[in-house]
């Protein structure tokens, strides 16, 4: 049987399966699929069996989605554990590439589907922007923080381990990504994050759209983004749907590494004489260069209002550049 | 992304997150862009040598005589121990009257060869544009002529012979049976539509509703406009194209019609079940909450998916079952 994921690829070879899996899991997580649901989407993804186990409950299906009875003798393999649901898949001899991230993601997801439905967890529901005032601030009261406290979000890859505050995973336009409250400013640092604004606990959806912008921006140079250092331009950055992305951005995604790095030589540059000497060029090719841009972008970068249009394009465009979620 | 305002029933949530993995890569379909599209070949449900063979299943091709006697493609499906006669399933597949090859759809009714040890004829009728209606459903009808004419040798019995087919399969199903029925022959004791293409008018709510999913108002109005040029929406089409159309549905056979609650051709189906009740034909109709086109597919492992494959099943079963 051709694994789901690779009946779904084969549409589109050059998606990396990994990607897939990820995507599938986000959607599935996103729509409010239930733990059988997770199952049969795991099943089908990695033409084997995926099994769950919560206390004497046993739950298995097949790559085609038919429920399996658990005799009682029944050992599950080992798999993962998340919120206290053991989750596996069952493969008669070798494992096949994807399985360990397929567990992996189930995992994931199941742990997401459970703080949802758990009473206790209340951070998802307290960064949720459809949520009533009313809800948050319940959600907030669950955690012990007042509706005026002053807090913020921070956003980080859903791989780091989750910290001592008040942390959830919660899925956003660029996948699944962790969540953690910081009352005191007092976090330990984490490999990338991004800071939220700093807001009163009722409006923490504000400040969790906001780390999650700042986590966006960030890179290997810039490992941690405060959404507060954007200034005005968070303004923007929130108001923007890569989905439906402007010209400016899809004209500048289209310039090859040469012609970006030439652009941001450009516009740093006084002239266009600084420029050729900082990027190791030659004047009348840089002078070239910048009418060709020009051209492509359909303004020139160097007047006022056209360094303000690039540097604009040039955020969104960190806003929507595909990139593994799991970063 | 949808841009209608106009508010529908949601997609199932299994399915939804199928959707978001697929949506994006499936390319714009456009009358320019229907080459593409076919290179593709683009089947769910591939029909390889490997499932025959698992099923204990075997396939002969054959060339037969289509519409005005051109040459046709069929492949003959049936349990390689198959002896005497059984029930015989004339199979039409889909693919917006446009793409799509006699493979794409038989997979759907193994079971069936092997449960009933029914023999199964899927034919590789002319598409459009290049051929235009009334190519399509004449061929299919020429097809289902040539079944009927040859059951003996294909060990069929010629008073039980279902036609079925998805999508604009089962358009064209919903059309030849008519055909059938005016001509007075071949013989039919069911019809099969799975999520049928009925209706080349573009009004209903329905299709207002979806410009998402996996078969779009846009994407058929290139089918229909395909398949009828400037005919489409006039007074100037056939009821054997556009079953829809035809206002007088007695005397067909049995019906089944399935389709999703969230699909392009929900009202089209419905209607059609309801005017095959108004008439006095038996039909069973079946509606699956949130399902896109083609759901059953493009995501059978689902709960709603398998759902609506085992009521088909039991369908057939209760009409080739003896």
């Amino acid at each position: 049987m051709q694994e789901l994921v690779g009946r779904l690829t084969a549409l589109d070879p050059e998606a990396s399966e990994t990607l897939k899996v990820v995507a599938y899991f986000d959607a599935l997580v996103a729509a409010g699929v239930g733990l059988d649901g997770l199952l049969r989407a795991a099943a089908a993804l990695s033409g084997a069996v995926a099994g769950a186990q919560r206390g004497v409950r046993v739950s298995r299906y097949d790559a085609v989605g038919r429920r399996l009875d658990a005799t009682a003798d029944f050992t599950p393999p080992p798999g993962r554990v998340a919120e206290r649901i053991r989750v596996w898949l069952e493969r008669d001899g070798a494992p096949h590439a994807n399985d360990e991230m397929v567990v992996e993601r189930l995992a994931l997801a199941v742990e997401l589907q459970q703080r949802h439905r758990s009473p206790d967890s209340g951070l998802d529901i307290a960064v949720d922007p459809s949520r009533s005032t009313d809800e948050r601030s319940s959600a907030l009261a669950r955690l012990r923080i007042s509706a005026g406290e002053r807090i913020r979000l921070v956003a980080t890859s859903v791989n780091e381990a989750p910290p001592g505050a008040p942390s959830t995973i919660v899925p956003t336009r660029y996948g699944l990504l962790r969540a953690t409250v910081d009352t005191s400013g007092g976090l330990p640092p984490r490999r990338r994050s991004g800071l939220g604004t700093w807001v009163r606990a009722d409006h923490a959806p504000d400040s969790w759209g906001a780390a999650v912008v700042a986590y966006r921006l960030t890179d290997k140079a810039d490992p941690i983004v405060d959404a507060t250092d954007l200034g005005a331009m968070l303004i923007l950055a929130r108001s923007y749907d890569p989905e439906v992305p402007h010209e400016d951005v899809t004209r500048l995604a289209r310039c090859d590494a040469v012609e970006s790095a030439v652009l941001r030589a450009l516009v740093e540059a006084d002239s266009i004489r600084s420029a050729a000497t900082r990027l190791g060029m030659h004047h009348s090719s840089v002078q070239a260069r910048h009418e060709a841009l020009t051209r492509e972008l359909g303004y020139d970068p160097r007047t006022p209002i056209g360094r303000m249009r690039y540097v604009a394009a040039a955020l969104l465009l960190r806003l929507s550049d595909p990139q593994s979620t799991n970063s | 992304m949808p841009t209608t305002m106009i508010p529908r029933p949601p997609f199932d949530p299994e399915l939804d997150a199928i959707l978001t993995l697929v949506s994006d890569q499936l390319p714009h379909l456009t009358l320019d862009t229907i080459q593409e599209f076919r290179a593709l070949g683009i089947n769910p449900l591939e029909l390889t040598a490997e499932k025959l063979d698992e099923a204990g299943v075997t396939r002969r091709d054959l060339t037969i005589e289509g519409f005005q006697g051109a040459d046709m493609l069929v492949s003959v499906l049936a349990r390689a121990d198959h002896t005497g006669n059984g029930p015989g399933i004339y199979h039409i597949h889909g693919g917006g009257m446009i793409t799509g090859d006699r493979l794409l759809g038989p997979l759907s009714m193994l079971s069936w060869i092997v449960d009933h040890d029914a023999v199964l004829v899927t034919a590789e009728y002319r598409l459009a544009p290049e051929f235009p209606d009334p190519y399509p459903v004449e061929d299919c009808y020429a097809g289902l002529v040539w079944t009927a004419e040859h059951a003996e040798e294909l060990g069929v019995d010629p008073d039980r012979i279902i036609i079925a087919g998805a999508s604009a399969g089962g358009g064209l199903a919903a059309g030849t049976a008519l055909l059938a029925r005016d001509r007075k022959g071949p013989r039919l004791v069911g019809q099969m539509l799975i999520c049928p293409m009925l209706d080349d008018r573009d009004e209903s709510v329905s299709t207002l509703q979806y410009d998402a999913g996996t078969w779009t108002r846009k994407h058929n109005r290139v089918g229909w406009d395909a398949l009828l040029g400037d005919r489409r929406g006039t007074p100037d089409v056939s009821i054997y194209a556009a079953p829809a159309r035809a206002t007088d549905l007695s005397g067909l056979p049995p019906a089944f019609i399935d389709c999703g609650s969230a699909e392009v051709f929900r009202d089209e189906d419905v209607a059609y079940a309801t005017a095959l009740w108004q008439a006095g034909v038996q039909a069973e109709l079946h509606v699956w909450a949130g399902g896109f086109h083609g759901f059953d597919m493009l995501a059978a492992h689902t709960a709603v998916g398998q759902a609506s494959i085992a009521a088909r099943d039991n369908w057939a079963a209760r009409l080739l079952g003896s």
